[in-house]
């Protein structure tokens, strides 16, 4: 098996509502770094949204093999323990429930599953002292409530550092640059770079390419009402610097 | 049913209890007043504004008279159903001043009260009468019975025991008292417990209270509180009663100058129940917090009532009520906070917040203020939701399974307002577990 996500004419849409994916191919294979940008309304959300199994989407066709398995069988727990990450475009705000509390529950919760041993609070505490070094994230986050009265910065910080965390196989970034200014993305940035992992792919959905300036893919998609409408390397972003969204809608049209 | 044919089972019970008459003039006489006044008026009817959400026909259709043991002066050896031989379990991980009230009887044999400090007396309610009777004289006054509410006239017309606290001034109990009340019964009677607590300026306590049982027993418990000035009391209150039983509860504080009151009502148990929590600040710079949560399963029916009564000016009022419901369960919140002409600088806060985990949950919340001074920061709001499932999402995202999410979010709710009320370790300890055996109890999925 060398695919670990294999994405064939897979046609989504909002529960009652317009169809929005409209046969998206790929494939990913571990360690790639993929970048998927496309204008807003492209379906990129949405593309992330089915991927971690978020309720309100119906898929109306195709399939998603994640490890050769039926990925949209699963629900999003599931997926979750699997080794699927969503970082969130907008982290949820969960008054009353403490971030450390929360994260060594689903630290556990993905060891279980696996079999192996679950943490203590002295051994995840170690854990946690490990990836905030590697991350240069401030502890005083992780003792206040999940993202609450977090900055938009905090809030993707506290994303990556749980994706340090959980250590996925397939994360998927939902533009993680969005809100930030250039000091915070960097921060974000080089967190998710010291991720890279042969054993890990990494999804960025991103509206600029900016991002890719920090992270640099692999892959880069155009996503594009619906489809992909083209694939390359690195330097296509910096070509769509150039010449923007536009003509590839009427090429795709 | 008329008044007269509903009423006619107690005034009879009233008229042919034992013991009543070996008692202090002035409280025979108080006891007497009050089955007139409650032959008078009968239970309340959903006609009445504060009992129109509750539905009593549980406490009414048959009359619930008192249990034949919890008459005053019935001995230990008389009671009908024997108290368990071994003390319950306490709710605390501290030693405690503890009184064990079984059916609506101190029980001494399981009580361990131990040795206060100089100027406090702890007792129950009986012995109280006969060794301190000019103690809690002052909480039976003739006003009590103007304006009454039906179950208190009916507490005081048959009360048999509960248990007293008095504090003389400067007297501080670093030990909390602890209280519990077992109600265990086959058949539905009443156990009707009058409590007081008198806490002499610049005094200090915490009284932690519980009840639980089995059995269709009603609850109907009447505590006085007077709290003098600069005084401070912490009072909790766990009602865990048996999933048949009836709870009906009136507590009454007067707090003068400067004194400080804090209430936790955590309510858990009994088909029916009813709490009204009255507080009148009278003297200036008076504050009171009054915290507590109800979570109610199956056919459940809850009503909280705190009255708030603001009468002198620079008192202050924290008020934060939190209700979980889910199955077919029924919650009621009906606060008021009244400011009176002159009770200027009032600082006064009021918040229900409900939270519902199925589609037949339902809850009526009634938060008001009535303001008659000019000078007042005053606030109040309710809300009612079901759990964000958007955080749902998002836990459930990270690996933790539906049932594992929607616990941590309900424990949030509930638990914010046991954090709200800063009890400090010891006391939130309790509320903290059940909260958490109760979320044992909830299903997974609406």
């Amino acid at each position: 098996m060398s695919n670990l996500l294999e994405i064939h004419d897979l046609r989504a849409r909002t529960l009652g509502g317009r169809d929005i994916l409209k046969g998206i191919n790929l494939t990913i294979a571990p360690g790639e770094v993929h970048a998927i940008m496309g204008p807003n309304g492209a379906g990129k959300s949405t593309l992330s949204s089915v991927l971690a199994g978020k309720p309100g989407y119906e898929v109306t066709g195709g399939s998603v093999l994640y490890q050769g398995r039926d990925l949209l069988a699963l629900p999003a727990d599931a997926r979750a323990r699997e080794g699927i990450f969503l970082a969130f475009q907008y982290p949820v705000e969960i008054p009353g429930v403490n971030n450390t509390y929360f994260l060594r529950a689903a630290l556990n919760a993905g060891r279980r599953h696996r079999g192996e041993p679950e943490l203590d609070a002295a051994q995840f505490l170690k854990a946690v002292k490990e990836k905030l070094k590697l991350l240069d994230i401030s502890s005083d986050l992780l003792q206040r409530p999940v993202n609450v009265g977090f900055s938009g910065g905090e809030k993707k910080r506290n994303e990556i550092f749980q994706m340090a965390m959980l250590e996925p196989r397939l994360a998927v970034l939902d533009e993680t640059d969005s809100g930030l200014d250039i000091d915070a993305l960097r921060v974000v940035s080089n967190g998710v770079n010291r991720l890279r992992d042969p054993q890990r792919a990494i999804v960025m959905i991103t509206h600029y390419q900016r991002l890719l300036d920090y992270i640099v893919p692999d892959h880069v998609h155009v996503l594009s009402d619906g489809r992909i409408v083209a694939s390359g390397d690195k330097t296509l972003a910096a070509t769509l610097e150039q010449t923007g969204y536009a003509h590839l809608d009427s090429a795709a049209a | 049913m008329t008044i007269s044919e509903q009423v006619a089972p107690f005034v009879r019970a009233f008229r042919t209890a034992p013991g009543i008459s070996d008692e202090p003039e002035w409280l025979c006489a108080h006891r007497d007043a009050s089955i007139r006044h409650f032959a008078a008026t009968g239970f309340p009817t959903r006609s009445a504004e504060s009992w129109r959400f509750t539905d009593l026909r549980p406490l009414t259709a048959s009359p619930i008279l008192p249990a034949p043991d919890a008459v005053p002066n019935a001995s230990e050896r008389a009671l009908a159903d024997p108290p368990p031989s071994d003390p319950p379990p306490s709710e605390l991980s501290v030693p405690t001043h503890r009184i064990i009230l079984v059916n609506g009887r101190f029980i001494p044999r399981l009580s361990r009260i131990g040795a206060l400090p100089p100027g406090v007396w702890l007792g129950s309610t009986a012995d109280t009468v006969k060794a301190r009777p000019g103690l809690i004289a002052a909480a039976f006054d003739a006003s009590e019975i103007v304006g009454s509410q039906p179950f208190a006239a009916l507490n005081a017309a048959f009360f048999a025991d509960g248990f007293v606290l008095a504090l003389e001034p400067g007297a501080v109990l670093e030990t909390p008292i602890e209280v519990i009340h077992l109600g265990r019964t086959d058949t539905p009677v009443a156990f009707h417990l009058r409590n007081a607590i008198i806490a002499g300026s610049g005094s200090r306590a915490t009284v932690i209270e519980s009840t639980e049982g089995s059995g269709p027993g009603w609850t109907n418990a009447v505590t006085a509180i007077t709290v003098d000035a600069d005084a401070s009391l912490r009072h909790i209150r766990i009602q865990n009663d048996g999933s048949e039983a009836i709870h009906t509860a009136l507590t009454r504080a007067t707090l003068a100058r400067g004194a400080r009151y804090e209430n936790f009502a955590l309510t858990l148990g009994a088909r029916l129940s009813r709490q009204d929590i009255q507080v009148a600040l009278s003297g200036e710079g008076a504050s009171v917090a009054l915290n507590g949560a109800y979570l109610l399963r199956g056919e459940q029916e809850a009503t909280f009532a705190p009255h708030v009564d603001h009468q002198a000016p620079g008192c202050r009022t924290d008020e934060v009520l939190k209700g979980v419901m889910q199955d077919h369960a029924h919650g009621v919140f009906l606060g008021t906070i009244a400011v009176r002409p002159g009770a200027d600088q009032t600082d006064a806060r009021q918040l229900n917040r409900n939270l519902l985990l199925s589609p037949w949950a339902h809850v009526d919340t009634k938060p008001e203020l009535e303001i008659l001074a000019d000078d007042v920061k005053c606030s109040h709001g309710a809300t009612v939701g079901s759990l964000d499932e958007a955080a749902l999402f998002y836990l459930q995202a990270r690996g933790l399974d539906e049932t594992t999410a929607r616990h941590m979010l309900i424990e949030a709710f509930a638990a914010d307002v046991i954090d709200t009320a800063a009890l400090g370790d010891i006391l939130s300890a309790p509320l903290r577990r059940h909260l958490r055996d109760w979320l044992g109890q909830v299903g997974g999925a609406a």
